[in-house]
């Protein structure tokens, strides 16, 4: 009977004859990015006009699917392989572009020139490699995302051909010791990436340890902090990546069965996580004997159904087992009780991911990246009033002046206000702390603030902070789970009085009442309850000039409601016309050439303003004598 | 043992592969709205039969989670997305402008012809071509990203789509300058 190396090197011989043919076509191939973001942006609509304009020219091209490189600014992209191996990378790529793209892939170089963003591998005259673009100027090296834009993400033979598996048939076949390999995790320093950081290695012993035959290895792919999609890159850019990590994960903690919680906004990664659990299986690489060892490691994907509080562990382990997804008291932990009530290790997928790197190159490679505090590399995806919206991964410790430098600086020359990371249970902190900050979860500690799961999002002075501190505290409102009273309660009347502050009607005793609230909400069971009140306490602590000027009703920023109104500045403009006519509410009065906006009626959608820039204006509120009760 | 309705009998092959005490409910949820386009009384039975739990476990469970319903869908839902990205580009105005444009009063909500419903989204990453919604028509499940909006575009795509126009026809309105 092969042992489980030879078994691998079996599966491997053909994966990389598959991948050697893919990486040097024997005729061009055009690889359309898809992912979530890129389907956003029209990437199916281009894949299929490239396809209609070589059928209809006959052309000697063939089509594949790669995931987006980083650049989401610039999506729809795609890839263009030639038969040398070198590959160039376009963006925007639209349907209109369809004809340049086949055109440049089939013998009339130069005819996409200008869509050319760089070389991904191999060498173009002319053509600078996509490593000197400055959005990548933080990136020296990428670890877990070496595979985009390499590999088809699909394909277990490319992830194979690109040293995948390997690690975990070493593991599994020289049946090392399951203490080795959770040692090496923390001597590599892996910490949880869901924000916990907790050692990932002492985790697993709990579960390791646990009584029992049926421990469950489950993964949190619930990635529900709106602005961070780290772990959905993962599991639509390299899927067996996560699975290599569980498949290492199982072994670590004798588990032999798994969850991965995949929350339901990600339709595209629940699918290839699906496809390519089957596609392990098939290989015998996941399921009942593993790499012919006999050992057994089953998972599925559990579809989650929109609650955030879900991504709170055990929050998620009552979801998984057909109960209303409440996060519970602890103890008992999750190694005692966990996914239908067995012994249960949670991870978030990027944890997971760093696995089978550490198992792979060992831990002293893993800690020649990030800090003394924190090892490693960390994949971020940065959004907001920034040029360039996408993903990186950088080790820890870059400046985060740097990013936003590598971001293009914040748009329309606008100048940045607020930083915002960790999601609704996040941050935000002032532009000020921006050159004192690096991407490290130490650091932002003198703020009172935290890194969290990788989402950072950067305001720029057009938005009051105020209008980031109502959204979440609406967003932590509804997303409670109702057990305790302090967070469905105390949450419901934080955003009554933060809406109230906007709309002008602050009161004097709104600030100890916040205070007093964020100190209650502090007693409820879990993280949701505890976290929810920093953003506000954010706000009063680094912005409190600003809370005090809508206090007074007015904000330099003209996006409160309170401080802000709309007016006709140029009546005998022609497009009021349409300013009048697009409003939803019916705010105009009086005729043509004489309008005027009833503010009671207006509703500040901005509509007007869209299609009537100058005509119709929105300007600070005259200031009115303003009668502040005492109590 | 209730009547074997054609109903319950069509909800049960839907449901035939799911398993008690296996944490199959949020699937079996999924795969009857997926169907259906919603959970309906004599749906969360089945569940709960199939399963074995009591129905009202079963509706316990539904009604924790933003993304199940418990009435038909609207012909076309238009879905929100209330990520930081897209506020700090006017999402709230956006939100506010659809609000008034279908005559509602909060999300979720639906027309009372049933023609457009309005949803409540989660940020998924495509933050570049914020402020977005999406637009799903539960019919063909088909769904359809629009970005880069503003309140008058949104105004107009949801005009559209309440006046009875196409999905294509609303998506042009969202689209024109």
């Amino acid at each position: 009977m092969p042992d489980a190396l030879e078994r691998y090197e079996a599966l491997r011989a053909s994966a990389n004859a598959a991948y050697a043919a893919w990486r040097s076509p024997e005729r061009p191939r055009i690889d359309v990015a898809i992912d979530q973001s890129s389907i956003s942006n029209g990437a199916l609509r281009t894949k299929a006009a490239l396809e209609r304009v070589a059928t209809e020219r006959n052309t000697a091209v063939d089509f594949g699917r790669v995931h987006g490189y980083g650049m989401q600014w610039v999506h729809p992209t795609v890839q263009i392989t030639f038969p040398d191996g070198a590959t160039v990378l376009y963006g925007p790529v639209r349907e209109a572009d369809a004809a340049a793209i086949v055109d440049e892939a089939t013998g009339r170089w130069g005819a996409a020139a200008a869509l050319r963003l760089g070389t991904i591998t191999g060498e173009r005259a002319g053509v600078p490699s996509i490593r000197q673009h400055p959005f990548f100027a933080l990136e020296p090296e990428r670890r877990l995302l070496k595979n985009l834009g390499l590999t088809d993400p699909e394909s277990l033979d490319h992830y194979i051909a690109r040293d995948g598996y390997r690690a975990s048939a070493r593991i599994f076949g020289r049946h090392l010791s399951e203490e080795i390999v959770r040692n090496t995790l923390n001597e590599a320093g892996l910490t949880g990436r869901g924000g916990a950081n907790f050692p990932a290695g002492t985790k697993w012993g709990f579960l390791f340890g646990a009584p029992g035959e049926e421990h469950y290895l489950v993964c949190n792919a619930d990635e529900g902090d709106p602005g961070a999609w780290v772990n959905r890159v993962v599991m639509e850019g390299d899927p067996h990546l996560l699975l290599e990590g569980m498949l290492i994960g199982a072994y670590g903690t004798k588990s032999k069965a798994g969850f991965i919680y995949l929350r339901d906004e990600y339709p595209l990664a629940i699918a290839r996580m699906e496809a390519a659990i089957r596609d392990a299986e098939a290989a015998g690489i996941l399921g009942d004997d593993i790499f012919g060892t006999g050992m057994e490691f089953h998972l599925r994907v559990i579809r989650g159904a929109g609650a955030y509080v879900c991504g709170d562990e055990t929050g998620l382990l009552a979801s998984i087992s057909d109960e209303r997804g409440m996060p519970r008291v602890k103890p008992p932990f999750p190694a005692a009780r966990g996914a239908l009530n067995k012994p249960s290790n949670v991870n978030n997928v990027e944890t997971y991911a760093n696995v089978p790197l550490i198992a792979a190159h060992g831990s002293d490679w893993y800690r020649e990246m990030g800090t003394k505090a924190q090892s490693g590399t960390k994949i971020f995806s940065f959004s907001g009033d920034i040029v360039r919206t996408g993903f990186m991964e950088v080790p820890f410790g870059v400046s985060l002046a740097k990013v936003l430098e590598a971001c293009g600086g914040i748009a329309d020359g606008r100048k940045l206000h607020a930083i915002q990371p960790g999601g609704p249970l996040g941050s935000l902190v002032p532009a000020s702390a921006l050159d004192k900050l690096v991407l490290e979860p130490a650091s932002f500690l003198p703020y009172d603030a935290m890194l969290g799961g990788g989402g950072i999002v950067f305001g720029s002075d057009r938005t009051n902070v105020l209008v980031l501190a109502e959204m979440f505290a609406q967003f932590v409102e509804e997303e409670s789970c109702g057990r305790c009273t302090t967070c469905h309660g105390g949450n419901q009347r934080k955003t009554e009085i933060i809406r109230r502050v906007m709309d002008g009607d602050g009161r004097r005793d709104d600030e100890p009442n916040l205070m007093m609230i964020d100190r209650t909400i502090q007693f409820s069971n879990c993280a949701h309850g505890q976290l929810s009140p920093k953003s506000m306490r954010n706000v009063l602590q680094h912005f409190h000039a600003e809370y005090e000027a809508a206090m007074r009703g007015e904000d330099a920023t003209l996006s409160l409601r309170g401080a802000t109104r709309f007016r006709v500045a140029q009546p005998r403009d022609p497009r009021v016309e349409e300013a009048v006519a697009i409003c939803p509410v019916a705010a105009f009065r009086g005729t043509p050439g004489a309008r005027s906006i009833d503010d009671a009626t207006c509703i500040h959608c901005q509509a007007c303003t869209d299609v009537a820039p100058g005509a119709v204006v929105r300007e600070a509120k005259p200031a009115a004598p303003r009668m502040v009760p005492i109590g | 043992m209730p009547l074997e309705t054609e109903a319950r009998a069509q909800i049960r092959a839907i449901v035939a592969e799911f398993r008690p005490e296996h944490g199959d409910l949020l699937a079996a949820m999924h795969q009857v709205q997926h169907h259906l386009g919603y959970l309906s009384r004599e749906a969360m039975e089945v569940i709960a039969e199939q399963l074995g739990l009591f129905p009202a476990e079963v509706y316990g469970a539904a009604s924790f989670y933003e993304e199940f319903r418990f009435t038909p869908p609207a012909q076309t839902n238009i879905r929100w997305c209330s990520g930081p990205a897209c506020r700090l580009k006017n999402g709230g105005g956006i939100r506010d402008a659809l609000l008034a444009t279908l005559g509602l009063h909060d999300i979720p909500g639906d027309t009372e012809d049933g023609r457009v419903g309005l949803i409540l989204g989660q940020c998924n990453g495509a933050c570049e071509i914020a402020p977005m919604v999406w637009l799903e028509q539960h019919s063909t499940h088909r769904v359809e990203f629009v970005g880069n909006l503003n309140a008058a575009r949104a105004i107009r795509m949801a005009r559209t789509l309440r006046d009875g126009g196409t999905i294509e026809a609303s998506i042009e309105e969202a689209h024109r300058a």
